[in-house]
């Protein structure tokens, strides 16, 4: 009989374990960073499908942080961004934040993730203490679910909440004048597009009681062919149609039902079309699609906030993103409360950061605050407007009222036993 | 006892007693390799090495169990991602929603992957090559889909949020990152050891002779679907392991665990570290998270390296690392024992 194996493969074993010991150790881990300057890690999405937002964000933040170095810095220390790639992944995003504070010796964090990998990193800084300011996540739960209230931990984005409630009453104010009675929705079908169309028809049927939603759909996240959706929304004729679509899923959709000329039969709110990622895409951007501001130069119609996204369009040759004004924000207020405290302190800022309003262009009256009880940003410019096919594309934004929003955003709170 | 009988059993003798020092230098190499990792945090403050090995742990457990159906029953399964996926999340969930001690959960999570791989397996065990990868790749989808749209239960795209709760157990705080990562290396140890066991036994060379011919197999009297079932169910258990592993590094679920991505990657680190030895996947997964941890911190273009690294490895080495220096080392012993 012989031998089914020979002896040495063991040896070979040992020795491949040895191998990957001594590689794992032989790892290029870089030293804690010098205490003069102060390293901000910041990991985000500059790969894949939203690659775009995740550039446009690290442009912003890289341009805020020049003018912060200039004028001396974080309470007189040098800001040094460190940037990385999660790919979208919140495994990715996690590993890329610890290693961000741990090996690269980063005291602060910016989380550029959206969605699950925003939460990832919430799990972080809950884990390591570092402050951290989510800057690009609008799930309204990361602030608003006291279960993920952490001491260290920002949010400097809007909400899903407060656009639904701005998108409500605006839709139901022209739905009343135009008395559009019969309503479709068309969402990507995921957590996103569900919550946000069920808070938007929740507060459209509030404040126009007479709505009626007569067809749904809910097509793929990243669908390419959009025929089936449109051809149904088509026969169920209705008066209005709501769609949070986004990005190139809005573009495509919008090239596709403009073979169809459903533009011209129904009354359409797309709360993501006035972002300049979507507008300037678009083959024939019709006439009169009603949306939420994201960022548009026109709004809010201050010489700062026109100032702010020329300086970006000079420096970068293109237009800043949603995400772009609101990671321009979060180095405002960084810089803010560090002079505040006086400090670079990462415990400190959080104290300082605390209710701290601070003049900004994105401000809905030229101030933004970071509310104090769930650590999220409030006063920011919101409000909706009509399409035209070139510049400004949306010419004209009717700004949400913040009273409204904060009353309606407390019962939404309540309701959802989250106070 | 015939003449005959007695010379197979002397021939039997050595054999098996062969067996045995093999697996008592397999629990030797596994003790000693664990007391190396479980003594590095006594030689280095660097968290970044042990959140290393803790990710290594997660994915090594992974891609070891996907060998076993790679390379040793010649099942290449494109689905074997869900496992991990819902090693993960099963785990994350009992924690959040039933509270048990972790050891319970752990348990519970094993016994839930079990069910389900041995209801998917039963499935998809019956086809052929691609037939079988696509079955599986399409049984990932569905869970991956599920977990999308089960929002209530399982939070959809933002995944398991607020954390997975550790209660102190036998002393024991997986909340401290310390006790966290030894916990990880004695599972990646056990696991690695468990499968290694699984592998050299009779039926781990039942599950080769499948690979190499299965008509063969069926015909000495092996039941080769029960066979083929059995081993899916057991990978599915340590890729489930992994998942719990990561679970408790990244404190959540979410649902690219359970996504077709996670599937290929474990293919990937197949092919990098190669399928022929034991230890092949291990190299593999090593080698991907110093490329992927290092390639990143440079540039967002890794696509482009790793896919040159692909490359490089296909059409270069045309077999993983350690198939590579294992059949080199085999044929230097050779040419010297002619000289």
């Amino acid at each position: 009989m012989t031998r089914t194996r020979t002896p040495g493969i063991s040896r070979r074993s040992t020795l491949a374990l040895m191998g990957a010991g001594a590689m794992s150790v032989a790892a290029p881990w870089v030293a804690r960073a010098q205490a003069k300057t102060i390293k901000i890690g910041m990991p985000t999405i500059l790969s894949g499908r939203v690659a775009q937002l995740g550039t446009s964000s690290r442009n912003a933040v890289m341009l805020e942080v020049e003018k912060v170095n200039a004028a001396g810095g974080l309470a007189g220390r040098q800001i040094e961004m460190v940037i990385r790639d999660s790919k979208g992944q919140p495994q990715e995003a996690a590993r890329v934040a610890r290693e961000l504070v741990n090996t690269d010796g980063c005291e602060l964090l910016l989380d550029g993730e959206a969605s699950s990998g925003s939460f990832a990193v919430h799990e972080v800084a809950r884990d390591l203490g570092v402050l951290c300011i989510h800057t690009c996540s609008e799930a309204s739960s990361l602030t608003a679910d006291p279960k993920q209230h952490i001491p260290n931990a920002f949010r400097c984005v809007r909400q899903g909440i407060h656009d639904s409630i701005v998108g409500g009453s605006y839709a139901a104010s022209i739905a009343k004048a135009k008395g559009l009675k019969k309503w479709a929705t068309c969402s990507p079908d995921y957590a996103y597009g569900r919550d946000t169309t069920g808070e938007f028809t929740l507060y459209l049927k509030r404040f126009a009681p007479d709505v009626e939603i007569i067809s749904e759909s809910w097509p793929k996240l990243f669908q390419p062919d959009y025929t089936e959706v449109v051809t149904k929304i088509l026969q169920a004729k209705p008066q209005a149609l709501y769609s949070c679509l986004w990005g190139g899923d809005l573009t495509s959709y919008i090239d596709q039902a403009n073979i169809y000329a459903m533009f011209s039969q129904m009354e359409v709110f797309a709360v993501n079309m006035a972002d300049y990622t979507a507008l300037t895409v678009v083959k024939n951007l019709p006439k009169g699609i009603h949306s939420g501001n994201r960022y548009i130069k026109t709004f809010p119609t201050t010489p700062e906030n026109a100032a702010w996204g020329d300086a970006y369009r000079a420096k970068y040759n293109e237009y800043p993103t949603n995400w772009s004004w609101q990671n321009a924000t979060a180095v405002m207020f960084l810089a803010e409360a560090a002079k505040k405290s006086n400090s670079a302190d990462g415990k400190k800022i959080a104290e300082a950061l605390k209710g701290l309003t601070i003049k900004c262009p994105f401000g809905a009256d030229g101030t933004v605050t970071m509310r104090g009880d769930d650590h999220t940003l409030v006063g920011y410019a919101i409000g909706w407007g009509t399409t035209i096919p070139q510049e400004p594309y949306v010419p004209e934004v009717k700004a949400g009222d913040w009273k409204t929003i904060f009353e309606l955003e407390a019962e939404w709170k309540k309701s959802k036993g989250y106070t | 006892m015939t003449e005959l009988e007695a010379g197979r059993a002397q021939a039997l003798v050595p054999v098996r007693s062969g067996a045995v020092l093999q697996r008592y230098r397999d629990v030797l190499i596994a003790l000693i390799a664990f007391a190396v990792l479980a003594s590095l945090p006594l030689f280095t403050g660097s968290k970044a090495l042990l959140d290393f090995v803790i990710r290594c742990s997660a994915y090594g457990l992974f891609a070891t169990s996907l060998n076993l159906l790679v390379g040793y029953t010649g099942l290449t399964s494109f689905g074997h991602g869900m496992f991990f996926g819902l090693g993960a999340y099963s785990f994350g969930l009992i924690m959040q929603k039933l509270g048990l001690p972790i050891p319970a959960a752990f348990v519970a999570t094993l016994a839930i992957t079990a069910v389900f791989a041995a209801i998917i397996g039963a499935i998809c065990v019956r086809l052929k090559e691609i037939y079988f990868a696509f079955v599986t790749l399409a049984f990932q989808m569905l869970i991956h889909s599920t977990i999308l749209s089960w929002a209530s239960f399982t939070g959809g795209d933002q995944g398991l949020r607020g954390g997975i709760p550790r209660p102190v157990f036998l002393g024991i705080d997986l909340s401290n990152h310390v006790h966290l990562y030894v916990t990880s290396c004695a599972l990646l140890i056990v696991g690695l050891l468990a499968m290694r066991q699984i592998a050299q036994s009779p039926f781990g060379y039942t599950l080769r002779m499948i690979r190499d011919n299965a008509a063969r197999a069926s015909f000495l009297g092996i039941d080769v679907w029960r066979a083929k079932l059995t081993v899916f169910v057991l990978a599915a258990l340590f890729a489930s392991m992994g998942g719990m592993v990561m679970a408790l590094f990244v404190s959540g679920a979410y649902p690219e665990f359970a996504y077709w991505t996670i599937s290929g990657e474990g293919i990937f680190i197949n092919m990098l570290g190669g399928v022929s030895t034991f230890l092949g996947p291990m190299v593999g997964t090593v080698l991907l998270l110093l490329l992927n941890d290092t390639v990143t911190r440079f540039t967002e273009y890794h696509g482009i390296v790793l896919g040159v690294v692909i490359l490089f490895f296909a059409l270069g080495l045309r077999k993983g690392l350690l198939d590579f220096v294992a059949e080199w080392y085999a044929h230097r012993r050779e040419t010297g024992e002619e000289r």
